[in-house]
């Protein structure tokens, strides 16, 4: 290292760009994000050729395609998805909002922890097969419906909601309720609770502390809830396509169905960037509303204050009076908020029991119970003793690890925070050897074909968390640390790709993937699938790794900005160079942050359908993505085996990544803090 | 790899000397999963009749008539009786087959076919034809699918594109037992890329306590969907059909291309029938069974499965009626392919020789209801499952085939299209 003659501290401080260590991410993004998604706009302006196999003609550039989506019929149905998605994400905030304020005010530490388990938990089921179940208690002829034209509250025609819009507004708040739920959680629990007892000191009542100090500091967590739930929604395929019928078609329908079924790119681009547009749209009208409610407020502050002083007037009279009211009336609240977060949590809980009831049908679909109770699909499961053979050697090897444990505990003096580490390791060597000396996620699932879905489920999701918390945890790096001109415009990338709906993104790559084989050296990699390149695996990384590290990184500059760059100022002081100061004080300082942005990144992409099924070949058909393709038939009721397990397994990896937080010295709310992305 | 094909093995009436023409492990497995432990005679029963057969590509042949251990309820264990080639050839690794929905016996592309020619299979379902030729054109070749199973009219462009590659015919001697009225096709004359997989036909199917009224044209079907029915109502979700049905309804010809038709057609689907349908759906056997629709423009094998699936949910099938359009319909066949960058081609070509055995081809139609094309079908039903159910969804006579019409890809196709998606627009207005 050369001295230019400046002092000390200077010299052993990073020299190159200050955007180096967001490098990989910028080349990432650009590759996979900028260039295809430029490229959607290009063939929005193009002509349809189906005679090529990449069906643009960009000979004559037009802007034709644009005039036709706002043909009559197809603008229809922009609207709609805008009515639903804005409807279903006011409803989330409606039911969201008193559960996440009861959860953070009302109750106790460990029913907290509870509440906010039993929202969460419902997510971690495939999103897809809980989508499906709602086709049970939707049916027509239906044993819901049938019991309710028993008792008479409904006519003989049975329910008529499936393959309508009402049951994809049901399905569409559902499905993203906890998104909305947990940031408003997050926001509740940080307010400072003396705020909340200073309004109330200062005369003001519960619904005036409610508008004026709560709701004002919960501010960021709406937003982040409205955001996280409306986005999604938009683009929203699967739900409408499981659910809607005709009249419940969402524009992310269309757009694939462009791609997909009319090969018309330039029409479905065109639809595309719209759509985007109107996503943009939304966001500005919704913060232009956040900025001026809060100053209608204002406005409206000296008709609340006489409201106020009125109720604290009688309030006063009436305690002077000697009545007891106040008390009884907080208990009646309390009691009907209480009520709620339990009504709000079996809805959540719905889906999932039927799942678990209909993998025992003796029938031959998912969907039609057939009265008769069956262990055969669930038998598959263990036939060919595969499955104990694996689970022996899971328990065996897990056990002889916390023996191990015990026995060096009493022997040696090892510190027993390192001991720690022993149980949570036996259970990777566990994971391991089983997965060394046989392919047993295929030998267990095998029974339907959905043992690979399975498998490369797994692998799609661990290879993609892993290029999203390195790509997240370098650029989240750089921005808390070395901001600059630079960051305006990764931040605004970062952004984009955060709001833009997830099916853009999969025909952006689709397309973008066509074009990339014919690409010399590159092309040919990617084309003829060489080492990990093989069957596919490779595109479903990208895919996924585009959303999970947009998380990552905002995940990991959060944290890192909440703290000052002084402890890594005095390492470089004690002449630390950068990549020492890197390893042993700012990896540690992120390190909760990598690990909650890897599980969220992780739980994600396990769950991924849209960008999965569109870029997704033979070889790396995913869970979702088969289900997805059997819906286009019957689903058959080993599909609810298959989700079971894939749930049963999902919580066994979270329950082991919780214990390893745990012993880091995270608490309960601190996950869920950086869960919800704050 | 073929496994022995040039040895004769007649029994001459006899019953037959098990003659495996599998691996070794593949007959511990045959006895102990396929027949005792899977439970499901019929189908171990049918390997076990496949399997014997071992005829030199069907040249020679002979009277392989045997009364088989089966009972009646496993008419599979019979063997037709007649000249058929029952060749199975051995493969190994997985075949990953890209199809429509429901459109296989889940045991043929799952441990039966484990078991019968070593491969492991994964199957993936399309909507249509459009779904299918986009898949493997935006992968270039690299799909990862070695089977696809496009309709007989899109073989030419998928030839074309290069998506798909020729057959190796010599792995596949049993298609000697395909009737040749099947064969030769107009789009593919020397059966150099496609072998028929089954061909059927389209109709409707309506729940006749919401329509009292007997439904027989296409005119009829649009008619009820948009009275008795209205919103009740699921249509077949490929430009195509909509097309066609407009067609028959009107008196004229779906392989037409005449502007004023297509305008026509696309004035009525779109402005008068698209409000009223429920759904765009290809297969809407389940939720005919949830009872999702009342009436249902329906292919003959979806249609029949409809039947099996409400008596499942606890219905009543007798309320339920099935016709064949008329005037006229459709005439799909469906062809097995393979897919140009194939992984696994030997196996795919030994999955589809194995196919076309009588007895297996046989234990297919039963599940899915179409005709498979093989030749002397109404004595192959006759022998091998003479109770097969609702027959007349599957086999029509000759006065119906001559109402059946082949689609034609001509340039219209992209404006058949179009049509079906403005109506899916105009629908979810």
């Amino acid at each position: 290292m050369a001295d230019h003659g400046r002092p000390d501290r200077e010299r052993r401080k990073w020299r190159g760009p200050k955007y180096a260590l967001a490098l990989p991410s910028i080349i990432w993004y650009s590759l996979f994000f900028v260039i295809p998604i430029a490229f959607i706009v290009v063939y929005s302006f193009g002509t349809k050729d189906a005679t090529r196999l990449l069906p643009v003609d960009l000979g004559k550039l037009t802007t034709g395609n644009y005039s036709e989506v706002f043909d009559d019929t197809f603008f229809k149905t922009f609207k709609s998805t805008l009515r639903i998605s804005v409807i279903a994400t006011l409803m989330c905030l409606v039911i969201g909002l008193p559960v996440a304020y009861f959860a953070a005010f009302k109750v106790s530490e460990k029913w907290r922890a509870i509440i906010l388990a039993l929202v969460v938990v419902p997510s971690f089921t495939s999103f897809l097969i809980r989508t499906v179940a709602w086709r049970i208690p939707l049916a027509p002829k239906g044993e819901f419906s049938r019991w309710l034209m028993d008792i008479g509250l409904i006519g003989d025609k049975g329910i008529q909601l499936l393959e309508t819009q009402t049951a994809v507004q049901i399905a569409i708040v559902y499905n993203y309720l906890g998104f909305m739920i947990l940031p408003l959680f997050v926001a509740f629990d940080r307010i400072d609770s003396r705020m909340r007892e200073a309004s109330k000191d200062l005369g003001a009542g519960r619904v005036t502390t409610f508008f004026s100090i709560t709701l004002p500091l919960a501010g960021p967590g709406i937003a982040a809830g409205v955001l996280l739930t409306f986005i999604p929604m938009c683009g929203d395929y699967v739900t409408a396509t499981v659910l809607g019928g005709a009249k419940g078609n969402m524009i992310g329908s269309m757009i694939a169905s462009q791609f997909s079924q009319a090969q018309n790119w330039p029409l479905g681009s065109a639809m595309a960037v719209l759509m985007i547009g109107a996503v943009l749209l939304a966001l500005i009208v919704g913060v232009v509303i956040v900025w001026v409610v809060p100053r209608l407020f204002g406005l409206l502050a000296p008709v609340g204050e006489s409201i106020r002083r009125a109720i604290h007037r009688r309030r006063v009279a009436r305690a002077l009076a000697g009545t007891t009211r106040k008390s009884i009336s907080i208990d009646i609240n309390r009691l009907v908020m209480a009520v709620w977060a339990v009504l709000v949590l079996v809805f959540m809980f719905i889906p999932i029991v039927l799942v678990f009831r209909h993998s025992f049908n003796g029938g031959s679909s998912f969907s039609i119970w057939s009265g008769e109770t069956s262990t055969k699909w669930w038998g598959e499961l263990f036939d060919g003793g595969a499955a104990w053979v694996v689970l022996v050697r899971f328990v065996v090897i897990t056990a002889l690890a916390l023996v191990v444990k015990r026995v060096l505990a009493r022997t040696t003096d090892i510190a027993p925070r390192r001991l720690n580490w022993v149980g949570p390791g036996g259970f990777v060597l566990a994971l391991v050897v089983n997965g060394l000396v046989s392919d047993w996620f295929r030998k267990i699932f095998d029974f339907a074909g959905i043992g690979d879905a399975i498998r490369n489920s797994f692998m799609a999701a661990f290879g993609a968390t892993v290029i999203a918390v390195v790509l997240g945890g370098l650029s989240g790096v750089a921005l808390a640390r070395r901001p600059g001109r630079w960051a305006k415009v990764f931040m605004a990338t970062v952004f984009l790709i955060l709001v833009t709906p997830e099916v853009m993104d999969a025909i952006a790559l689709v397309t973008w993937f066509q074009r990339l084989q014919e690409v010399p050296v590159l092309g040919y990699v990617f084309k003829n699938g060489i080492g990990p390149f093989n069957g596919g695996m490779h595109k479903l990384w990208v895919g996924q790794s585009l959303y999970a590290s947009a998380v990552v990184t905002l995940i990991v500059r959060a944290r890192l900005s909440g703290l000052d760059e002084s402890l890594e100022e005095a390492a470089a002081d004690l002449g630390a160079t950068p990549a020492r100061a890197f390893r042993q004080i700012t990896l540690p300082l992120i390190s909760s942050a990598l690990v909650a942005g890897g599980l969220l990144s992780f739980t994600l992409c396990l769950d991924n359908a849209i960008i999965s099924t569109l870029v997704s070949e033979a070889g790396s058909t995913t869970f979702p993505v088969a289900l997805l393709g059997a819906t286009k038939s019957t689903i058959k009721p080993f599909w609810g085996v298959g989700a079971v397990m894939l749930f049963m397994i999902t919580m066994a990896a979270l329950a082991f990544v919780a214990v390893v937080l745990r012993r880091s010295g995270e608490s309960s709310s601190d996950i869920a803090a950086t869960l919800a992305g704050n | 790899m073929t496994t022995d094909n040039t040895s004769n093995e007649t029994s001459n009436g006899k019953i037959p000397q098990l003659r495996m023409l599998a691996p070794e492990s593949f007959r511990t497995k045959l006895t102990r999963r396929a027949i005792f432990q899977m439970g499901t005679a019929a189908a171990g029963l049918a390997i076990v009749a496949a399997a014997c057969g071992g005829d030199d590509g069907g040249s020679g042949g002979g009277t392989d008539t045997t009364e088989g251990p089966g009972s009646t309820e496993a008419p599979g264990g019979t063997l037709a009786s007649g000249d058929w080639s029952r060749v199975i050839n051995a493969a190994s690794g997985t075949l990953a087959m890209y199809t429509w929905g429901d459109y296989n016996d889940p045991l043929l592309v799952g441990q039966q076919a484990e078991d019968a020619i070593g491969v492991s299979m994964k199957v993936d379902y399309f909507n249509s034809n459009e779904d299918l030729i986009t898949k493997l054109s935006t992968s270039g070749g690299a799909s990862g699918f070695d089977i696809v199973v496009p309709t007989g009219p899109y073989v030419p462009q998928m030839i074309e594109k290069g998506l798909i590659q020729k057959l190796d015919t010599s792995l596949i001697p049993n298609m000697v037992n395909v009737d040749p009225n099947y064969l030769a096709q107009e789009w593919d004359p020397n059966n150099e890329y496609s072998v028929c997989k089954n061909w059927g036909t389209t109709g409707f199917f309506w729940d006749s306590t919401v329509i009292t009224r007997d439904l027989v044209t296409w005119a009829d079907f649009f008619d009820a969907c948009m009275n008795e029915a209205s919103g009740n109502c699921s249509v077949i979700d490929t430009g195509p059909n909509v097309w066609g049905a407009w067609c028959w309804a009107n008196g004229k010809d779906w392989t037409s291309t005449d502007t004023a038709d297509l305008d026509a057609c696309e004035a009525f689907l779109v402005d008068e029938l698209a409000q009223h349908i429920k759904k765009f759906d290809s297969y809407p056997s389940t939720a005919l069974a949830e009872g999702a629709y009342a009436l249902s423009m329906a292919w003959n094998g979806d249609a029949r499965q409809a039947y099996f699936r409400i008596a499942e949910a606890g219905g009543d099938p007798s309320v339920w009626k099935w016709a064949l359009g008329s005037p006229d319909t459709e005439l799909f066949m469906d062809t097995y392919c393979i897919a140009a960058g194939a992984p696994n081609p030997e196996a795919a070509h030994a999955w589809i020789n194995w196919v076309l055995v009588p007895e297996i081809s046989i234990q297919d139609l039963q599940y899915h209801g179409y005709h498979t094309g093989l030749k002397s079908m109404p004595q192959l039903i006759e022998e091998l499952a003479p109770d097969v159910e609702f027959a007349d969804m599957i086999f029509f006579d000759d006065a119906a085939v001559a109402t059946m019409h082949t689609q034609v890809i001509n340039e219209a196709i992209d404006r058949q299209v179009e049509i079906l998606n403005k109506m899916k627009a105009k629908a979810g207005a």
